[in-house]
């Protein structure tokens, strides 16, 4: 398996093997949950990675009422802080100053904290709803091929792998770009970001496919399937009673490793220029336009960049921690 | 062997045919079920005054009223068989494998591609290497001394590797390394031809970048493998039986943990020859991934068919050359 | 055993972080407006500067860009017009020199301007003798005759501008040589070539300006045996005095050599200075702007000025700025307002716009005081008889004026404001830019502005130069920018006023303004002859354009442009779009 484009491929390195090992294994007394959580508190890194997480979730849910507060309107002009012929803010650090903590944009001088509140929204939206999208599809397709194996399995493994052979950021901007102006009854931002959750969503399938069909590839021998096989139990019965109970554990680290490619996928479409448009704000956007006044308002780019690296940063924690705590044999 | 070679040329070329066709339905199909017309399709290629008579006139030579089955058809010939090109002074056969002609600017996309790939060429297979001897060795030592400050130190890094987006750790670097202290000053491709020191200078910020990032990857993958390995029971054995310490990880440990990052090796290659997207746009590079990008923005179908099959092309020989190199390897994988 | 797992990984976190945000911050450190500001010397736009007639040399040519095509007959870009005019010599061409003198015809291929003897009609050239092309063939009349067919046929030659289909052949009856039945390929009644050295051009209707027409590039002889069709992009035959040296590769360089067989004594306007002129194209925008600054490269062809960044230290650097020209280009920057969706029929609604605007913010986003002056009429400064006005004035510093703006909606009947459309093109920051800026100005009025973004290659031929797509998707606005392609009051107003110009794709009088007054008074300027008078006219019609408000003019583009010091007889042309005259330049 292998990375989806360019930008990482965290989601990779889990050891789903390993992690249903541990799900499988019962222990007596307490349960496999109470276990992870007791390791899991314990990992105060991973704990950070999820504190940080929430943080950010909320500033998104907040980011009117944040803004509201400190910076102003993410579309918000403040040129009369700029200086009238350089175009960039005054002051050292972009402009920074108590009403604009992370400084101003050149030429139009918008409040950057402002903008990257905002943005936070479109980065966890798209990021949140694609990784749901590509796990249902995944784990549908996963048990499906992994449970009934033969021709299924043939045509979902082929399948998985034309997706893998895939340039896949070449793709999801041809896609991006194709579909311009209105489409499906859709137009402006609610097609776009529309576009990049299907996209995203659409290209990530796989990767959970993978992990799952070989989980229910192993599980589907094991004895409590055998068992409840001979007990004259359904297929139904079976998937959604004896596997997906232990599948959860895998599944849970793997969406969460999957988020930060996500997010990093989204930004990286934003920067090639078939994310969101203005006046609506994005991380990579943001970056994009920030890209050609590195040398004079270098403030501008860094603010999108390090809010990038502190936000995938603390998902790929809490999803180190979360396979930590799943499996112990993984340090 | 030879049976089994040919089954995965023939998955390939199954498999390029496939990719193909998915870019035709990305261009054809998806725009028309947003509700653009043939007419509006062929009103981007007319220029800047479109009459109706223009229209008609591109539609026609560009096979836009055609039905996408045959226009399809018509890109595979083209690629088979070539095929002949009106210059509007005589005909011109552009030889198999032809890509076809671009819309906007008039010209055959193969020659135009093949300008770029020495590009992209250079920029992938610099930063391969450097990515995988960084990774792998930072991996090695950090599993063999795990908990050292070493171990500490670059597992940190790696993790704000793959935490970075290459946009932005390129900007970074261009600011710092280029601008402020212009140590590798207006990064751009130097042919190596022309002149080996300049073309490797100029490159070595964008194969830092882009050798970041993976270094990370590989760098915790090989760490995780050599982890798990060194606590087989083989190795328990080997040990046992007074092998040296360095044997025990070179001949047996580390061959293990390598072949599945050998694997992944492999398919990135590949994926990046397609193009390294975003650190050629970082750096202005006009590699095969800017290309594309301009091809994209241009909605010029040729280009971005050609594109795709040059990237898809890659994939597909990367993963055939793991493939057959396990087969020579490992005789079990021959079914 | 107990791992330590969790110190292990709090000391890779931190790590981390701290080197990430240590190189960030050291990035930070720079910038920050405030320091000491330095004026462009503008040298070359009153002179041209250093003047020289030292031959030899190699100049080193960059693009960020590339060209559309390098066969005369088939560019639209100014910056290809410019640079043509090294390889090719059209019948006419505008004069090597600064400021309005710039404007004056010279003659090149032609020993003459054209001239007319039936009120406009029929244009007759003389051609000068002993041209010849760089394989050593003489230049014949009818090679220009081939030359001007070939630009009928937009299957095979897509990009240029179609003015000699348009006024020769207005039915289209004529396909272009390249279906031409005629075994001459010269099949086209409206040009006759008498002779080997006269070209005459007929016309049913009169057309004054036609001597603009012949300035075309595309009048630059083709010898119709080398002709290549779409591939004479890559070797188009020389009649100037360089030649392609082997094959021009679009999107990445082309090599000029000495055209050996080119005469000095048949041209009169080329010093033909460097031995080798090789251009560079696709370079990164930033890279070419420190190339010029290092002197590594002489120009940068692309011609609209220096990028943010680079602007900015030109700004605050004295030695910068004193090599620095802020050409005024000819342009005008605007908004559209369709005269035709509601509630913009109404010409108060239209009229509330006028001041609701903020021109201040869309001069930032033209690059401020460099980028643009504000504009407050149509015709900008650089032509003829022009004279600025402000008929709508919202401000000292233009910033809107909201009382006015609110007094004319409400008699418009819109008192508590709308909804309304406005496009703008995606792919030019510019207008991105300045479209936020009225989204903001607007919605202070109570008008609701909804901003959508097209690809500027299809922003004419399929969304706001469509009539009927703008009806279907109510845009009320549209961002525009206006270049004439000659520099004449007719060249700059017919296209995007006349309501003849109209058309059902591809028009640029995108406000839809068919006004019987304007109409009539282009053609009663274009019938007059005495310059003044008709200057007088242009000047009516400016006003009466501005009273209908379907154009809220913002700015008059200006570019920034780079002089290295080592590059000779440089000045800004007005007559292409302000850039440096390309063709008599040298290196030291």
């Amino acid at each position: 398996m292998t990375a989806p484009i360019e930008t990482t491929g965290v989601a990779r390195e889990a050891h789903p093997e390993a992690i249903a090992d541990a799900a499988g294994a019962r222990i007596e007394g307490r349960s496999l949950g109470q276990i992870a959580w007791a390791r899991f508190r314990r990992d105060r890194v991973a704990m950070a990675g999820g504190v940080v997480i929430i943080f950010m979730v909320l500033v998104a849910i907040f980011a009117p009422l944040i803004t509201d507060v400190i910076g102003g309107g993410p579309t918000e002009y403040h040129d009369d802080l700029l200086d009238p012929v350089l175009n960039i803010p005054t002051g050292s650090f972009g402009g920074a100053s108590w009403d604009h903590p992370l400084g101003l944009e050149p030429v139009n001088g918008r409040d950057i904290f402002s903008r990257i509140c905002y943005g936070a929204r479109i980065s966890m939206l798209v990021a949140f709803l694609a990784t749901l999208l590509s796990v249902v599809l995944g784990v549908v397709l996963g048990t499906v091929a992994g449970y009934f194996g033969g021709w299924v399995d043939g045509l979902i493994s082929r399948a998985m792998d034309v997706f893998l052979a895939f340039p896949l950021l070449l793709f999801a901007i041809a896609i991006g770009s194709s579909l311009q102006g209105e489409a499906f009854g859709l137009h402006g931002d609610t097609l776009r970001i529309t576009v990049l959750i299907f996209v995203i969503g659409f290209f990530s399938w796989p990767y959970i496919a993978r992990i799952v069909r070989g989980q229910t590839l192993s599980l589907r021998e094991r004895e409590f399937v055998e068992a409840a096989r001979s007990l004259g139990a359904t297929d139904r019965h079976i998937i959604f009673k004896e596997l997906l109970p232990n599948l959860v554990g895998p599944i849970l680290v793997y969406s969460t490793l999957l988020i930060p490619t996500n997010i990093l996928f989204e930004a990286a479409l934003s920067y090639l220029g078939v994310g969101v448009q203005e006046p609506t704000a994005s991380w990579g956007g943001m970056l994009s336009a920030a890209t050609p006044r590195y040398q004079d308002a270098p403030m501008f780019m860094v603010v999108p960049g390090v809010t990038i690296f502190i936000t995938v940063l603390a998902f790929n924690l809490l999803g180190d921690g979360l396979r930590d705590a799943l499996d112990p044999r993984s340090r | 062997m030879i049976f089994y070679l040919l089954r995965r040329l023939a998955g390939a070329v199954v498999l390029l045919l496939i990719v193909t066709m998915a870019v035709f339905a990305i261009f054809f199909l998806i725009p028309r079920l947003g509700g653009a017309t043939s007419d509006q399709l062929a009103a981007r290629y007319v220029g800047k005054s479109p009459t109706p008579a223009a229209i008609e006139q591109v539609k026609h030579s560009l096979g836009l009223d055609k039905s996408v089955p045959v226009q399809y058809g018509r890109f595979v010939k083209g690629i088979v068989a070539g095929k002949d090109y009106d210059t509007g002074v005589r005909k011109v056969h552009c030889a198999p494998p032809c890509l076809g002609f671009s819309f906007r600017n008039n010209l055959e996309v193969w020659p135009r591609l093949q300008d770029r790939i020495p590009v992209t060429l250079s920029l992938a297979a610099g930063a391969a290497v450097i990515w995988l001897l960084a990774g792998v060795s930072i991996g090695v030592i950090s599993a063999l001394k795990r908990g050292s400050l070493w171990d500490r130190f670059s597992m940190g890094f790696a993790l704000a590797g793959v935490s970075l987006p290459p946009f932005f750790t390129g900007l970074v670097a261009l600011a710092l390394f280029s601008y402020q202290w212009p140590i590798f000053k207006g990064v751009h491709y130097v042919p190596f031809l022309d002149n080996p020191a300049s073309w490797a200078w100029n490159l070595v910020l964008p194969w830092l970048t882009l050798a970041f990032l993976y270094a990370a990857l590989y760098a915790r993958l090989t760490r995780a493998g050599m982890l798990e390995t060194m606590s087989e029971d083989y190795i328990r054995t080997a040990r046992a039986k007074g092998l040296r310490e360095r044997d025990v990880i070179v001949k047996h440990g580390l061959r293990a943990a390598l072949t599945p990052i050998l694997t992944i090796f492999g398919m990135d290659v590949g994926l990046l020859l397609g193009g390294a997207i975003l650190t050629e746009q970082v750096y202005s590079l006009n590699g095969v991934g800017k290309f594309a990008v301009e091809a994209i923005g241009q909605q010029d179908l040729p280009e971005v068919l050609g594109v795709t099959m040059i990237a898809a092309i890659f994939v597909i020989l990367a993963n055939l050359v793991v493939d057959l190199l396990y087969a020579v390897v490992d005789p079990r994988v021959r079914t | 055993m107990k791992h330590p797992v969790t110190r292990r990984r709090r000391t890779q976190a931190l790590i981390g972080m701290v080197a990430v945000t240590a190189m960030a911050a050291t990035a930070c450190g720079g910038g920050g407006g405030g320091s000491k500001k330095y004026s462009p010397s503008n040298k070359a736009i009153t002179e041209v500067v250093n003047q020289s007639t030292k031959k030899g040399g190699t100049l080193k040519l960059v693009s960020s860009d590339k060209f559309d095509s390098l066969d005369p007959g088939d560019m639209y870009y100014a910056s290809a017009w410019n640079f043509s005019r090294l390889m090719a010599r059209p019948l006419l061409t505008f004069k090597p020199a600064p400021g309005n003198a710039s404007y004056e015809f010279a003659p090149d291929l032609a020993t003459d301007v054209g001239k007319t003897d039936d009120g406009g009609k029929t244009w007759t050239y003389h051609l000068r003798k002993g041209v010849k092309y760089e394989d050593g063939t003489e230049v014949k009349a009818s090679d220009v005759k081939y030359a001007v067919e070939r630009t009928f046929d937009k299957e095979i030659l897509p990009n240029g501008p179609g003015y000699f289909a348009q006024y020769l052949d207005p039915d289209g009856t004529y396909k272009g040589p390249y279906k031409d039945s005629a075994p001459d390929k010269l099949g086209l009644n409206a040009i006759e070539t008498p002779d080997d050295y006269t070209i005459v051009f007929k016309m049913k209707e009169p057309f004054a300006d036609f001597n603009y027409l012949a300035a075309l590039p595309q009048t630059a002889p083709v010898p119709p045996a080398k002709d290549t069709g779409k591939e004479y992009v890559k070797h188009p035959i020389a009649s100037g005095a360089y030649m392609v040296d082997g094959q021009y590769e679009p999107g990445k360089a082309v090599n000029l050599v000495r055209n050996p067989n080119w005469d000095q004594a048949t041209d009169p306007l080329r010093k033909a200075l460097p031995d080798r002129i090789e251009l560079l194209e696709k370079q990164d925008a930033n890279d070419v702007d420190n190339r010029l600054f290092a002197g590594t490269a002489q120009l940068d062809v692309v011609g609209t000025g220096v990028q943010a960044a680079a602007q900015n230290k030109i700004l605050t650097d004295k030695k910068l700025a004193d090599n620095a020209d802020d050409a005024i280009s000819g342009a005008l920057a605007y908004l559209a307002v369709s005269s035709k969706t509601p509630p913009f029929d109404n010409v108060h609604c239209r009229r509330a716009v006028q001041y609701a605007v903020n021109k201040s913010q869309l001069q930032r986003a033209q690059g401020g005081e460099v980028g643009s002056d504000i504009a407050t009429n149509l015709m900008p400064p650089t032509l003829a008889g022009s004279k600025v006005t402000d008929m709508y004035p919202n401000g000292a510093k233009h910033t809107g004026d909201v009382a006015k703006a609110k007094d004319e909606l409400k008699q418009c009947g819109k008192a508590d404001g709308f909804s309304t459309v406005l496009t703008a093109r995606a792919n030019r920051p510019k207008e991105v830019a300045g479209a936020t800026s009225v989204q903001n100005a607007l919605a202070k009025v109570g008008i609701k502005v909804e901003i959508r973004q097209y690809p500027s290659g299809d922003y004419f031929s399929q969304f706001a130069g469509v009539p009927k797509w703008v009806a279907e998707n109510k845009v009320g606005i549209m961002f525009m920018q206006w270049g004439p392609d000659f520099p004449t009051q007719f060249g700059f107003f017919q296209q995007i006023v006349d309501g003849r110009a109209i058309k059902p794709a591809g028009g640029t009088n995108l406000s839809e303004l068919n006004d019987p007054a304007v109409n009539g008074l282009i053609d009663q300027a274009t019938r007059t002859i005495d310059p003044a008078q008709s200057a007088a006219i242009w000047q009516q019609l400016d006003q009466k354009v501005m009273e209908s408000a379907v154009i809220v003019p913002f700015g008059w583009t200006k570019s920034l442009l780079y002089r290295p010091s080592n590059v000779t007889n440089l000045v800004v042309t007005p007559a292409y779009s302000g850039m440096y005259d390309y063709l008599n330049i040298g290196i030291q």
